[in-house]
């Protein structure tokens, strides 16, 4: 947490030393703020069972604590920064920063406190509707022409999200988003005092339960801040009632904390050299305010933690120990032998071969394609428009579904082995590489078909002598490249079955053979660059 | 014999390239179109073989009218007209020879096309225009390996390996050194007064016009504004033709 506070103080400290504009960051760290204080979680409120569990965001927890009120107001003094004289709009945000810092810098010495949730009704559906609206909308401000339209498709759009989501059938396909947003708001002594008294009234039954478990009685309890996690009676916890624990941070504080850090950085820079701004520094501070806001639940969300790559350290190391040396045969194992590098040598031949052909196939289907999917060869009447537009259809269909994906719906169809990897390469193939050829002949020089046309060359043969001897060596080229990337799929697809190589890999994994295993890496390093390397030689030499 | 009557072409784009154009041409002539660009001596040429579709009016080619002809008619009918290109419009990553036996296509079905299966007489055709614009010895070289001005002779073979009653050319020296622009004409000339064919050239240098051309057909705004013999041009006619230019600038 003060590391955050550290970060960011340095880091905006030091590119205003490089004289990078320190408007900007205030108003990235103002937009920032004002976005965490109404939309992260701060930290957890828990109920009777972990689902109960919710993460408050600072205006959340405001009317528990109206202090908090200040961040909103921190935030708000770094965008109010853009506009007031600089000086002082620095001195503000520096303010406003060192505000935030104390407050949310100490939130988690506050002691729990037990709240209550109020859900604001139709706050998610309104701000879904009005989200909808606004991305409309923008995309079409640029043009003149299409404002107008633009504007109304928004209002539209977003009036019936609205509408949809407060619907009954809203409600049953998104249940979360009714009243998802909920304030907490403080419980009346006399209500806290009841609650205890139920928590110590249940003490007899649960600590029967746990007598019969061999687990040590719970002792009665004088004040509800003892309350641990889970001991909220559930009739409480149905009512809305949760106990804030400040010490159990979410990722809120922690942007919170950076962004203050950039404030205080940023404001007091701006203070000290006021000439360090440039135009367009509201959209450029924006900007960064969207990167740090997506990145930081992303962070988040994929349960980043450099903790727990730290703990599984040795298991690393264990691995590696157990890995090598590798294992590259052992006649004397059984009445066979084991000869792994043998094995992974066939299996790598079949991996190669699953490429080969998955790569064939779709070109030998994309090129026929890929002249119906030219915009250039397809104007000429509504049928070809229709042809045109179905081929583009399928390619843009077919592309959105990945290779790992066809090959478990066709292991399930003609079951495990390369034959079911080869189907789906080959069928995602044809519309990635179908897409690019079609590229190719849209941009073809309409020099040389004009002239077969003139010289009275039917249709086909204008094809056939002015744009295939254009597009074949780039036709040839992104089938390299598509091969390039296939082969790395296919390794992939032993995964899932579809043999070859990654087969091999996870079999030896999931025994436990890890000394075999290294030898199938060591293999797919060596081809993979092997392969990368010859065919990026090839293409330099096409055209 | 060409007989044009009231030709006009408007664009899509609203643009009235040609008004009312009337002209005839009979066999063996030497033309030079003469304008300003865009004056409607490119659209001229290329309604003449239907690369662009005129809006009104008649061509008259030995007695049909080619403005009305679509798809296997149009074909044949192209096939007699070799039209070259101020920007070559070679396919420069195949060779000589294959570029200019493509003008043989319009002789044969679709499939021999497809698979190249050229006639005997075809390759001696291909051969002998090779050698008649001066590039023997290259036919198998690619054209990209050409400089500007073998693309354009290659390109003139082309059009001569069509055997044409007519050859259509569109500012053929406007990508070229000027040097080479008596090669160009040349080449056509010679063609012109060996095989009788008559040749519509687009220039815009005037100067060219009259040394090389019989006759002077001039555009100006869509309008032909002269058609008579090169002696016919004097200075006032000059300026007639070239009017406007400043506001063009």
């Amino acid at each position: 947490m003060i590391v955050a506070f550290v970060f960011g103080l340095v880091a905006a400290i030091v590119t205003g030393l490089a004289n990078a504009s320190m408007r900007r960051l205030v108003i990235a760290a103002g937009v920032g703020l004002l976005v965490a204080y109404f939309a992260f979680p701060f930290y957890s409120a828990d109920g009777f069972v972990s689902r109960d569990t919710v993460s408050p965001s600072l205006f959340g927890l405001t009317p528990t604590d109206p202090v908090l009120a200040l961040v909103l107001l921190a935030g708000i003094a770094g965008i109010a920064g853009a506009r007031l004289p600089r000086r002082l709009g620095g001195a503000l945000a520096a303010g406003g920063a060192i505000m935030t810092a104390v407050l949310v810098g100490t939130s988690h010495l506050r002691s729990p406190a037990l709240g209550r949730l109020l859900p604001i009704p139709g706050l998610m559906e309104v701000l879904t509707g009005l989200a909808l609206a606004v991305v409309i909308t923008a995309l079409g401000w640029g043009s003149r022409r299409l404002r107008v339209p633009f504007l109304i498709a928004g209002l539209a759009a977003g009036g019936l999200a609205f509408g949809f989501l407060a619907s009954n059938a809203g409600h049953r396909l998104f249940p979360n988003a009714q009243g998802y947003y909920r304030l907490a708001t403080s419980v009346p002594a006399a209500k806290q005092q009841s609650i205890l008294d139920e928590y110590n009234a249940s003490l007899d039954t649960i600590n029967a339960q746990r007598n019969r478990i061999g687990l040590k009685p719970l002792e009665p309890l004088t004040s509800i801040k003892a309350l641990d996690t889970g001991r909220l009676p559930e009739a409480a916890s149905k009512d809305g009632y949760r106990m804030l624990r400040p010490f159990e941070q979410r990722y809120g504080v922690w942007v919170a904390m950076l962004l203050a850090g950039i404030l205080l950085g940023g404001g007091a820079m701006l203070a000290w050299r006021p000439h360090l701004h440039e135009t367009g520094d509201v959209a450029g501070g924006v900007l960064y305010a969207a990167v740090l806001l997506s990145l930081a639940p992303a962070f988040a969300a994929t349960e980043f933690s450099f903790a727990k790559l730290a703990a599984g350290w040795p298991f690393l190391m264990k691995f590696l120990d157990r890995a090598w040396p590798p294992l590259w045969a052992d006649p004397s194992y059984g009445t066979f032998g084991i000869y792994p590098l043998q094995e992974v040598a066939s299996q790598m031949l079949i991996t190669l071969e699953i490429a080969l052909v998955g790569t064939f196939l779709g070109a030998l289907f994309a090129v026929p394609l890929s002249f119906l999917a030219a915009r250039n060869l397809t104007q000429g009447n509504v049928a070809m428009r229709a042809v045109f537009a179905l081929t583009r259809g399928f390619f843009n269909l077919d592309r959105g579904v990945d290779t790992l994906i066809l090959a478990l719906i066709f292991v399930a169809a003609v079951g495990l082995g390369p034959f079911a990897g080869v189907l789906a390469m080959a069928i995602h193939s044809i519309a990635d590489l179908g897409k690019l050829y079609s590229e190719s002949i849209e941009n073809v020089d309409r020099g040389p078909i004009e002239a077969l046309e003139a010289v009275g060359a039917s249709g086909s043969n204008v094809v056939r002598w002015s744009i295939l001897p254009q597009v074949s060596p780039l036709f040839l080229g992104w089938t390299l490249y598509r091969f390039e990337i296939n082969f790395r799929v296919s390794i992939v697809l032993g995964l899932v079955g579809a043999g070859g190589i990654g087969f091999f890999i996870q079999d030896k994994m999931s025994s436990g053979r890890y000394d075999q295993m290294i030898i199938a890496i060591l293999a797919i390093i060596i081809v993979v660059n092997i392969i990368d390397f010859a065919s990026s030689w090839l293409r330099s030499r096409l055209v | 014999m060409i007989q044009v009557s009231n030709l006009s072409k408007v664009f899509p784009d609203g643009t009235q390239a040609l008004r009312d154009v009337s002209v005839s041409i009979p066999d063996g002539d030497f033309v030079a179109v003469i304008g300003l660009s865009g004056a409607g001596k490119s659209t001229f040429l290329r309604c003449l073989n239907r690369l662009v579709d005129p809006s009104g009016g008649a061509i008259e080619v030995d007695g049909t009218d080619v403005a009305r002809l679509r798809g296997r008619s149009l074909q044949r009918y192209r096939r007699t007209v070799g039209f070259i290109f101020q920007q070559f419009n070679l396919v420069t990553r195949l060779s000589v020879l294959d570029n200019v036996l493509s003008g043989r296509l319009g002789y044969h079905p679709t499939w021999r096309g497809m698979l190249a299966l050229y006639t005997d007489r075809d390759y001696e055709l291909a051969r002998a225009a090779i050698r008649e614009v001066g590039l023997a010895g290259k036919e198998d070289t690619r054209v990209d390996q050409l400089s500007g001005g073998q693309q354009q002779r290659v390109a003139i073979a082309r059009a001569m390996t069509q055997e044409p009653e007519l050859i259509l050319a569109d500012e053929p020296m406007a990508s070229l050194d000027p040097r080479l622009s008596d090669v160009i004409l040349g080449l056509l000339r010679d063609y012109n007064q060996k095989r009788g064919v008559t040749v519509l050239v687009n220039i815009h240098v005037l100067e060219l016009a009259k040394r090389y051309a019989k006759r002077v057909i001039a555009f100006n705004k869509g309008h032909i504004v002269f058609d008579g013999p090169v002696a016919e041009l004097d200075g006032d006619l000059e300026t007639t033709i070239y009017a406007g230019s400043l506001e063009a600038l």
